[in-house]
């Protein structure tokens, strides 16, 4: 328990706020909880020690000694492997402390990387570095659940958005799709799931709820080949999918920061929607695509993820609580399939949709008292109209009156939502 | 009666938590074994491939001396780097068979191309289009990098460069074993001398 908090209760004990009973029932209870906890601490610095020891080792190794035979680099290849299996092989065997099986892990999945790399140094292997990538997180990915490390979930994460990357983003020279991305996705999402439902306020689920939608926007990337105009379909609905997975009911019980499908999906959805709301990309979207390619169906299979998001949330809470930004996707799929022909009407539509938007954070800030989303929502409108400016002929008096009322604005949303919070604090 | 019964579930519990780790422990060793088998079967495929696989000279070409240096490996390049043909359909990133012969100073020399594997006897490498201009298919093997000690890999890089300006014809080359779809670069030659004995002169 901090000092601080013990200072804290001697005071209500001296203010005879509570008892002094009272006072050493609370810090026992603290203690005791305290106790129970792993030292987590412990656990950062064992990760970070593997981490270092474990690329020093590599480091040494990398040198290439030109003394050495080919047998004996051949032989030195192996021993970091050799060493990470038998602590982590010990650590499963003993069932021990989650420090030992984080630690262990991710020494191993080091030690993994580094001798395949080796002995590919040995023999001068040229390679390719998506194969790589790609055969290293295979061999890693299973330590996940058997060790049940959350280190070694990040790294694969890690590792597998590198791969999508490397091979679908980064090779000009080959148009090849990383698919095994996929199953890196579907075999970390279990263990994330898990975490989820769980424990749904730890750090370490607030950073796999910040660095899987990251590694998803990339790896999405990556499966874009030659139908590049639905690329912009495939993002929105993928934001779509964000902003509806974090409403879905388990992460109501996380504040908005640590919610990280929410906010990239309401960020994703208001940036996208907003380039839409110059003419100049509607106009350039000729009617090119085809139906019949993988841009699509990706498309079509997360849109249907979508909407049975949406659908659990209408079910389970009740179409009242559904907001616009949950069904801004469906709504820009109808502009971009039925509407794009025209491209005036549907810019007009995309302004009409984002201002809305805008109004809609507006609305949910000031509903929850939250200035954070409130001033968001003005963001977006102030945005909006300052775009409106590139692509209209007004006299400078009107835009600097506009900008006037736009400033006006958050001064006085802002007061007002001051008062409220006061008035409300007060009853 | 009620304490026997919950040792009872006590004991039921501690033995399914032993054949829990005992499971874990089974699946961890078989992904240990896959750890070591992937490293393993390279260094076998390898080894063979020196041991039976047939050796080849390929003439190596001056790198572009804007080439950032690169670490501990150099970066080869070689002269057989494209091949004449009327054959326009190659698309870049894909991959070909070139199959070899030697001439008559004994460097690697193309017989023929080909976008599938063919029912001859030749060796053959695989290699990937880069692209296609002028009747040319250019291609780029797969074998150019190689790796030095670090502290010998500027010098033979240095080295490199310069053996390859000379005007002395083939005097760098790399030498390659072949065997099936297998290609190992064994050493890399400056004046029939290996790169590393040449840099320590």
């Amino acid at each position: 328990m901090s000092l601080k908090f013990q200072k804290e209760l001697q005071q209500l004990v001296a203010d005879q706020v509570i008892s002094e009973d009272i006072s050493n029932k609370i810090s026992e209870y603290y203690d005791q909880k305290r106790r129970k906890q792993p030292n987590k601490l412990f656990t950062i610095f064992g990760i970070f020690g593997s981490l270092l020891i474990g690329s020093g080792i590599i480091l040494m190794l990398a040198h290439n000694w030109d003394d050495f035979s080919r047998m004996t680099k051949t032989i030195l290849a192996f021993v970091p492997l050799l060493l990470g299996q038998l602590i982590a092989g010990y650590a499963i065997l003993k069932d021990k402390s989650r420090t030992w099986k984080e630690a262990s892990g991710t020494f191993l999945f080091f030690a993994v990387g580094a001798s395949i790399s080796l002995v590919s140094q040995i023999y001068n292997i040229s390679g390719d570095l998506g194969d790589f990538l790609k055969t290293w997180t295979l061999l890693c990915l299973p330590l996940l659940y058997l060790l049940r490390s959350h280190a070694v979930g990040l790294l694969v994460i890690l590792l597998g958005t590198y791969y999508a990357a490397e091979v679908g983003i980064w090779s000009y020279r080959s148009n090849n799709t990383p698919w095994f991305y996929v199953l890196f996705v579907l075999g970390v999402l279990p263990h994330y799931w898990f975490q989820v439902r769980k424990h749904i306020t730890a750090n370490t689920t607030t950073i796999f709820n910040w660095i899987l939608p990251a590694s998803f926007m990339v790896g999405l990337g990556a499966f874009i080949s030659n139908n590049s105009e639905l690329g912009f379909v495939m993002y929105v609905t993928l934001f779509g999918i964000f902003y509806n997975i974090g409403k879905l009911p388990a992460f109501q019980k996380i504040r908005t920061l640590r919610n990280g499908f929410l906010i990239l999906g309401s960020l994703g959805t208001i940036i996208l929607l907003m380039i839409f709301t110059f003419k100049w990309p509607w106009e350039e979207l000729i009617d090119t695509w085809v139906y019949h390619s993988q841009e699509f169906y990706i498309s079509c299979f997360f849109g249907v993820i979508a909407v049975l998001l949406l659908c659990y949330t209408i079910i389970k809470k009740g179409v009242q609580f559904v907001n616009l930004f949950q069904v801004s996707f469906i709504l820009f799929w109808m502009l971009f399939f039925l509407v794009a022909a025209n491209p005036f009407i549907a810019m007009i539509c995309t302004n009409i949709l984002v201002f809305i938007l805008g109004i809609t954070a507006i609305k949910i800030g000031s509903d929850k008292l939250n200035f954070g989303i409130l001033n968001y929502g003005l963001l977006i409108v102030s945005i909006l109209i300052i775009c409106r400016f590139f692509d209209t002929d007004m006299s400078f008096v009107i835009r600097g009156l506009l900008f006037v009322i736009v400033g006006a604005g958050f001064f006085f949303t802002n007061y007002l939502m001051l008062k409220k919070q006061r008035k409300s604090q007060t009853m | 009666m009620i304490i026997g019964k919950f040792y009872l579930t006590l004991e039921k519990k501690l033995k399914y938590n032993k054949m829990k780790i005992i499971y874990l422990f089974i699946l961890f060793v078989i992904v240990a074994l896959a750890q070591i088998f992937v490293p393993l079967h390279m260094i076998v495929d390898k080894e063979d491939t020196l041991m039976s696989g047939v050796a080849y000279k390929f003439k190596t070409r001056p790198i572009d001396p804007t080439d950032p240096f690169r670490g501990k490996y150099i970066t080869l390049q070689y002269e057989m780097d494209h091949f004449e043909t009327k054959d326009s359909t190659y698309v870049v990133g894909e991959e070909i068979y070139i199959y070899l012969k030697n001439d008559e100073q004994g460097f690697a020399e193309i017989s023929q191309i080909s976008k599938e594997a063919l029912e001859i006897s030749k060796d053959y490498v695989t290699a990937r289009v880069s692209y296609y201009y002028d009747n040319k298919v250019n291609f780029y093997l797969p074998f150019n990098t190689f790796y030095m000690e670090e502290t010998k890999a500027y010098d033979a890089e240095v080295a490199y460069t310069k053996a390859n300006r000379d005007s002395l014809p083939a005097n760098v080359y790399a030498l390659v074993y072949i065997k099936e779809d297998k290609a190992v670069l064994k050493d890399v030659y400056i004046n029939d001398t290996p790169i590393q004995e040449y840099v320590e002169k």
